[in-house]
């Protein structure tokens, strides 16, 4: 009885230990964005200024999309950031263009108008964008190039990152 | 989006299949002569300069300094028209690759193809258009500023392209935008047609009617 008991402790043990094993590389290793030098998807949104967006009209610039929720709290820091960049650099052919996951129209449209930012904000509440995309955490921001491909992807927001989603804006804004 | 100024073009006129695939070949095997000539234009420019007559006088050596950037700029040149040349391969491939697909993807007997057009467009502002085959949505269409801009100037949009077995089929097409007043508008059309062997082309039509002060919403059969 203690040995049919102790060995099923061990072998408890022995699944935790594999368990942790498996959480642990999970989370030092993010899964590659499959979409890294691909044709960035096509897509046509509702803005919430009432414009339609469409991001292959936008071919010849280099577009930010940055995937945005209300309930994300670094979201809005970052939607900041953006908006300096797109400020400073709109002219030499940046577009911009904030996607809300949100389900509720009403909160995604509060959280759109409070953050105050230049370039477009677009719903997608069905998330038919977020999928083709793989948004898989927020904030996310994809860089696509003047040829329509995405080039770098920003799979979390710090503070760091600025830094470099600087850098990699500047080598796109100068192909 | 694909506008067509010409609706009655048949996408299937270009190249007959086997034409076409014969035609492919021949392109794939000039595209690869054209690569294979075009490395020794790019030796030209990668070798070295040739080597300087011996110094036996004193012209033919002031002289050829100044030839040199002249034939470098030549070989340039040329190079320039190979590669301007082979890009035009290219898109003339890609082309003929594009009608290939489509003809391969919706062939001409089973295929059905919407059109969508507005004229004047006072009394309505497109915003999207949704379609039903069969109670069965096909597409559902947002349309931005430029696309209804490029509308109203006289294009015509492929809204759709698929394929429908021959016999009696219904679309319904749901037009939302805004109406007179700038009031939210919603406004649905139906056709039932006949699906023959051979492609059938039908055209969703935005009209103003000037006497009722009201967009008027269509969909013609081109026979």
């Amino acid at each position: 009885m203690w040995r049919s008991l102790s060995r099923a402790g061990a072998l408890l043990r022995g699944c935790m230990a594999v368990l942790a094993c498996a959480g642990a590389g999970g989370a030092l290793a993010d899964p590659p964005y499959r979409l890294l030098g691909q044709p960035a998807p096509d897509f046509a949104l509702h803005a919430v200024s009432g414009v339609n967006a469409r991001v292959s009209e936008h071919r010849g610039e280099v577009v930010v999309l940055s995937f945005w929720s209300s309930r994300c709290t670094p979201c809005r820091t970052q939607l900041s950031m953006l908006n300096r960049s797109f400020v400073t650099y709109q002219s030499a052919g940046l577009a911009m263009f904030g996607v809300g996951v949100d389900d509720d129209p009403k909160r995604a449209l509060e959280f759109a108008h409070s953050a105050a930012v230049g370039f477009p904000m677009l719903l997608d509440p069905e998330k038919g964008v977020a999928r083709s995309y793989e948004v898989d955490n927020l904030p996310m921001t994809v860089l696509i190039d003047r040829a329509g491909n995405v080039r770098y992807v920003l799979r979390d927001y710090s503070p760091a990152n600025d830094t470099l989603y600087l850098q990699e804006l500047r080598a796109l804004l100068n192909e | 989006m694909l506008l067509q100024t010409e609706l009655a073009r048949r996408p299937t006129r270009g190249i007959p299949r086997r034409c076409g695939a014969g035609l492919l070949a021949a392109l794939l095997l000039g595209a690869a002569q054209l690569c294979s000539a075009a490395p020794p234009a790019t030796l030209v420019v990668d070798a070295p300069p040739p080597a300087a007559p011996p110094p036996q006088a004193a012209a033919p050596a002031a002289a050829a300094p100044a030839a040199a950037p002249a034939e470098g700029a030549a070989d340039t040149r040329g190079l320039d028209q190979d590669i301007q040349g082979l890009k035009k391969d290219v898109v003339d491939l890609n082309k003929d690759l594009f009608i290939l697909e489509e003809e391969l993807l919706f062939p001409a007997n089973t295929q059905v193809a919407v059109f969508l057009s507005m004229d004047v467009g006072e009394f309505f502002a497109l915003d999207s258009v949704q379609l039903k085959i069969d109670q069965k949505e096909v597409i559902n269409y947002l349309y931005t500023p430029r696309e209804v801009e490029a509308l109203l100037k006289g294009g015509v949009q492929r809204l759709y392209v698929g394929n429908l077995k021959v016999g009696p089929h219904e679309l319904v097409a749901f037009f939302n935008g805004k109406g007179p007043n700038d009031r939210p508008y919603k406004r649905g059309a139906s056709l039932r047609f006949e699906k023959a062997v051979g492609a059938k082309y039908l055209e969703l039509k935005i009209d103003d009617r000037q006497r009722k002060l009201e967009p008027e919403f269509a969909i013609k059969d081109w026979e």
